[in-house]
């Protein structure tokens, strides 16, 4: 039995797959957050489908196909997962937890301190963030951790925990915990998100061999040769970040500028 | 700038990593043969239907030889994929190179369908095909084990030899490379083997 998605070494087939690894990872958490809620009392109703889209798309990008797709046969797949965890997981998650189980849950795994620390320090969040993605688009990261299924499990994790560690100045459930300042928001999120990741990417599109053996030697998926596929998941990172960082640096500017005017 | 220095620092060592050297003391990244084996002679039919002696109609060039099946769903398709992928970074290599895709599957590899097969990797390959006999004969003239029929019906598959030999013009195979050769092997040994003539 399969509990999570990894390179099978085997020529792609559209028959279905079970990942039971996949639905505990989904249902687990969500059934304890719905819970936690009932009992709470309720939460806004943006909250909550936050939260159930981030579940939505956890689910999506980490079970078949896309998760198997992404972990043995197309890079750009691998990309776009690695996007979905990053951009749009991640922060749903902390925009879907209220303040109450964000400090409860955190209380409680002895690591409101090392959150609270981390929330505070920028630099160290934005050079965490980009070392996780140095690590897991490394050659010798993607073609090691995508060959085992314990692997592939840690570096989708680590995704989502890089995620969350990136986001949390920004959209922190716990107010205190925000940086305050539009600017220094501003700046960081492009240095962390908007400019390193470029490196990866252009190395993506411009190398002239496929990088990880694990989708250089994967059996084709339709009409892409291996480095045309390596080409397009440097244009997916480059690309499919933009809209979201430039897009949230836009929110953060007008939100800056309107509230420089109602002083 | 710090973090951007160390991100390519990070990036050169993990492509470098990718690169690791295999490189034998041979100087080949391919499984070297010793001694070297020299070129078997066979005589097939090609997708024209010609035939086409294998010897003789490759003389003083650098043959690949390889024994699979246009139905294989995964290491030949790859292979192939591999090579034609390397002899695109080499137009001087490719022009001195012929390789030679040998179904042992004739009952269901036509000419056409062999043809077709290819084409989708190289217009240049050159399809073979023969009796079963006549293709049992070439896989042991070859030195490789010969293809068996797995299941039975229209869906059986071949369990055949994944390696490709790799012929210098002076008609000796100093290399093989199994399934799970890389690009970058591929194009760092090519080269060589066309220069190997010295038997």
């Amino acid at each position: 039995m399969k509990l999570w998605c990894a390179a099978l070494n085997r020529p792609w087939s559209w028959h279905w797959i079970a990942y039971p690894g996949v639905w505990v990872m989904v249902a687990l958490p969500t059934i304890w957050y719905l819970v936690k809620v009932h009992r709470h009392g309720g939460v806004d109703r943006r909250s909550r489908a936050a939260f159930l889209a981030a579940m939505g798309i956890f689910w999506v990008s980490s079970d078949w196909p896309v998760g198997t797709l992404g972990a043995g046969y197309l890079d750009w797949v691998h990309m776009l997962q690695y996007l979905l965890y990053v951009l749009a997981i991640a922060p749903l998650l902390l925009l879907g937890t209220p303040e109450w189980m964000a400090r409860q849950t955190l209380d409680r795994l002895h690591l409101l301190g090392a959150y609270r620390w981390l929330s505070r320090h920028l630099l160290v969040s934005g050079v965490i963030f980009n070392i996780v993605l140095l690590a897991t688009h490394s050659p010798i990261g993607v073609d090691t951790l995508r060959s085992s299924q314990l692997g592939s499990f840690a570096m989708d994790m680590s995704w989502l925990a890089s995620g969350i560690v990136l986001w949390a100045p920004i959209v922190n459930p716990i107010e205190e915990l925000r940086t305050q300042s539009f600017a220094l928001k501003m700046v960081y999120l492009f240095l962390s998100a908007g400019v390193v990741p470029i490196v990866p990417a252009s190395a993506l599109t411009f190398a002239h061999y496929p990088l990880y053996s694990t989708y250089e030697l994967a059996p084709r998926v339709g009409r892409l040769t291996a480095l045309e596929d390596q080409q397009l998941a440097g244009i997916v990172m480059k690309l499919g970040m933009v809209p979201v960082i430039w897009g949230a640096i836009g929110v953060m500017f007008f939100r800056w500028a309107a509230q420089e005017r109602a002083r | 700038m710090l973090l951007i220095a160390g991100v390519v620092a990070l990036l050169t060592a993990a492509c470098a990593a990718a690169g690791t050297d295999t490189t034998s003391a041979s100087g080949f990244d391919g499984t070297v043969l010793d001694p070297p084996e020299p070129k078997p002679e066979f005589v097939l039919t090609d997708t024209q239907g010609n035939p086409f002696d294998f010897q003789a109609d490759t003389q003083g060039d650098l043959t690949l030889l390889y024994f699979g099946y246009t139905y294989c769903p995964d290491i030949c398709p790859v292979q192939l994929a591999q090579i034609a992928a390397a002899l695109d970074k080499l137009p001087d290599v490719e022009r001195h190179t012929k390789v030679v895709f040998v179904t042992v599957d004739p009952e269901r590899d036509t000419p056409k369908v062999i043809r077709s097969f290819l084409d989708k990797f190289d217009t240049n390959f050159i399809g073979l095909r023969g009796t079963i006999e006549e293709v049992e004969a070439a896989q042991r003239a070859a030195g490789v084990s010969v293809a068996a029929k797995i299941g039975e019906g229209d869906d059986y598959s071949m369990a055949h030899a994944a390696q490709v030999i790799a012929y210098a013009p002076d008609g000796f195979a100093y290399t093989q490379y199994p399934y799970g050769t890389r690009q970058t092997q591929w194009v760092h040994d090519l080269p060589l083997v066309l220069d190997r003539t010295d038997s």
